[in-house]
């Protein structure tokens, strides 16, 4: 597949602060592309100076083979839609979704005819029919987003950035929105961009998700692979699903702060040495219960447990104060209680394992 | 305006909440101002209106109802034409106020992304305020005069040889005198509106294409128009009520409404400074109902 979009070492301090320390990527053509990362780690900086909203320090950013860095915003071709929406209050619906089409500088539709086509087309695709005269006001959370995006892809762009688009919606219609972005995109062939915070939307979403941390691209790989095989301890820790221990290989072992783990998983180069073991590859077991020689084994004291329908996660305290959590998935099994304050060994497979060397 | 909203609102809030303490509350809160607006306003302009028809000798008034009064205003050269020239100089005034203000404010409500710096900016504009109304517009003498600063400095640098004498005690040192005075009630309206865009609203519309012209002509100005009404009308009524400039800067050759009051009240003429009035009432109630049909403001604001 062709890239749209080229990132070249492309650096953005503000007031001497690096936001952006040196991105690569090369984001394919047709594809839905999510960009993962904790607040503060430069998402929409890397948005923005995309957008043209803000110049990069240096690097080069290529828009289908074009340099555009130093190309104001509305000659750039790349659709835009807001987290608050940025609406244009005085304006319609429809005349909201026709602003890019009859006002742009480069090749504005000035036909009346074509211009109401294409809004008709454009509000039946995203599914706002009906609402054509409402003032912006007088429409839903999920409606505005509608127009935000009707708006954009009004203007056929080749790409569609996305600035935390399901952010400003309550967990229901966040959960529909979804789907609706990715079949929308499917009809339309573009590539979306989407940047958020939350790791499960972003796995959700993203044909490949991009991991930002400090300012760098630290993983870009999709969905399955990100979730499985981690590329550094920073990115387990943003998906919010691995116990991960600090420390130092050492033989055939991990020395690591609540004793020896035995190794015989996955060992990956990364900058930082770390052992992660995921959430829910961990058996919960009586202390007295007997260890195959494939697994390992701590023990720790049960806190609490948190219910969540298919899963229970338990919390336990580990012996020198850290917190491990356990997700065991209740398809197969009713929940088992835990006494509090109660010890119990925690067991995995040396395997499933993530060893960051 | 405060009074309409006030009495449109309060059906709405008794309706809702059928409280007995309710419209008790209501009478007592609207009491204080209502009775003001009574005995202050409503009251002088039934009377001005009333003595408008009296009968006026040289040396004195009696209230025998006739429209003397009135046929004299609207036969004589000297009214209309204070009437005329009430009006010219004051849409002369509203353009020049709203040319040197609109831009002024859509610096300090727009360009300024720094709240503190655009709040001095605005402090800034108010200085002038600091002093008096009567040296304000008489330190335009000093710089408009035939020997006066502006003179001086162009001929020295040889841009003239002889003085402009039309810079003062003319229309045109009127207007330069109103239009400084008054700017400032233009640009904190269509500031105040300016700063309320949403930043990310006119990204958007840089995003979707259009140039700078584009969204000034579509999104800015739409959505500054509240300002510039509001600020219109703080102008207007100002500027039709203005005697003291024209006073001051015109060596009596330009006579408003305003100095047409003045000077029938001096010489007793109550009747036709009452006249006078009830004109000048009429045409500034006409024209802030203009300026209100140009914006819904209490839809906008």
């Amino acid at each position: 597949m062709s890239s749209v979009l080229q990132l070249k070492n492309v650096h953005k301090a503000f007031a001497g602060v690096p936001a952006l320390a040196g991105i690569d990527a090369s984001l394919a053509n047709d594809t839905y592309v999510s960009l993962l990362g904790p607040s503060g780690s430069g998402k929409t900086t890397l948005l923005r100076v995309i957008a043209g909203f803000e110049q990069p320090d240096s690097g080069e950013i290529l828009f289908s083979g074009r340099r555009i860095d130093g190309v104001p915003p509305h000659e750039r071709g790349i659709g835009f839609v807001f987290q608050n929406f940025a609406l244009f209050p005085h304006l319609s619906v429809a005349e909201n979704i026709a602003f890019g089409l009859t006002n742009r500088a480069v090749d504005p539709v000035t036909d009346a005819k074509v211009v109401a086509g294409r809004v008709r087309d454009i509000i039946g695709l995203v599914g706002l029919s009906g609402l054509e005269d409402r003032a912006t006001t007088q429409i839903s959370g999920g409606q505005k987003q509608r127009v935000a995006l009707a708006r954009t892809l009004v203007t056929e762009p080749s790409m569609v950035l996305l600035d935390e688009p399901l952010g400003a919606l309550d967990a229901n219609l966040r959960m529909r929105m979804r789907g609706e972005l990715r079949t929308i995109r499917e009809r339309c062939g573009v590539t979306f961009l989407h940047v958020t915070g939350s790791e499960t939307e972003a796995l959700a979403m993203g044909d490949t998700v991009l991991v930002l941390d400090a300012g760098r691209i630290a993983q870009s790989t999709d969905a399955d692979t990100l979730y499985s095989r981690p590329a550094s301890a920073d990115v387990a820790r943003f998906l919010n699903c691995y116990n991960i221990f600090p420390g130092a290989v050492s033989g055939d072992a991990f020395a690591s702060p609540v004793g020896a783990l035995a190794l015989g998983g996955v060992k990956q180069t990364s900058g930082n040495p770390a052992y992660a073991i995921r959430y829910d590859r961990v058996a919960i077991r009586p202390t007295d219960a007997a260890t195959a020689d494939d697994e390992v084994r701590i023990e720790a004291s049960f806190v609490a447990s948190e219910y969540s329908g298919a899963a229970i996660n338990s919390f336990f305290t580990l012996d020198d104060g850290r917190v491990f959590e356990v997700e065991t998935h209740l398809s197969h099994a009713a929940p088992a209680t835990y006494e509090e304050k109660g010890r119990y060994a925690l067991v995995w497979k040396r395997e499933d394992a993530l060893v960051f060397v | 305006m405060t009074m309409a909203a006030t009495s449109h609102d309060t059906p709405v809030e008794t309706a809702e909440r059928p409280t007995r303490k309710q419209p008790d509350r209501t009478f007592w809160l609207l009491a204080p101002g209502a009775l003001w607006m009574l005995l202050f306003l409503v009251a002088p302009i039934l009377m001005m209106v009333y003595v408008s028809f009296w009968t006026q000798t040289t040396f004195k008034i009696e209230p025998t109802l006739t429209l003397k009064s009135w046929i004299t205003f609207f036969t004589s050269d000297t009214y209309l034409g204070a009437l005329w020239t009430t009006v010219r100089i004051w849409l002369i005034v509203l353009v020049s106020t709203l040319l040197v203000g609109y831009p002024a404010a859509l610096f300090v409500g727009l360009f300024v992304k720094n709240k503190t710096l655009s709040t001095a900016l605005l402090v800034l504009c108010v200085i002038p305020f600091w002093t008096s109304f009567l040296i304000r517009v008489l330190a335009w003498r000093p710089m408009l005069g035939k020997e006066g600063a502006i003179n001086m400095i162009l001929m020295k640098i040889g841009v003239i040889t002889q003085p402009i004498e039309v810079l003062l005690f003319s229309e045109l040192s009127v207007i330069i005198g109103m239009t400084q005075i008054y700017c400032v009630f233009m640009v904190g309206p269509i500031a105040f509106m300016l700063g309320r865009i949403d930043p990310s609203v006119i990204e958007a519309a840089q995003d979707l294409g259009a140039g700078f012209w584009r969204i000034f002509r579509t999104i800015i100005l739409p959505l500054s128009m509240p300002g510039v009404v509001v600020g219109a009308i703080f102008v207007s009524v100002m500027v039709l009520g203005e005697f003291a400039t024209s006073a001051a800067l015109s060596g009596r050759k330009v006579n408003l409404l305003g100095n047409i009051i003045v000077t029938q009240v001096g010489s007793l003429k109550w009747a036709f400074a009452a006249v006078a009035g009830v004109v000048l009432t009429i045409l500034m109630g006409a024209v802030v109902a203009a300026l209100l049909r140009v914006v819904d403001l209490r839809k906008e604001l």
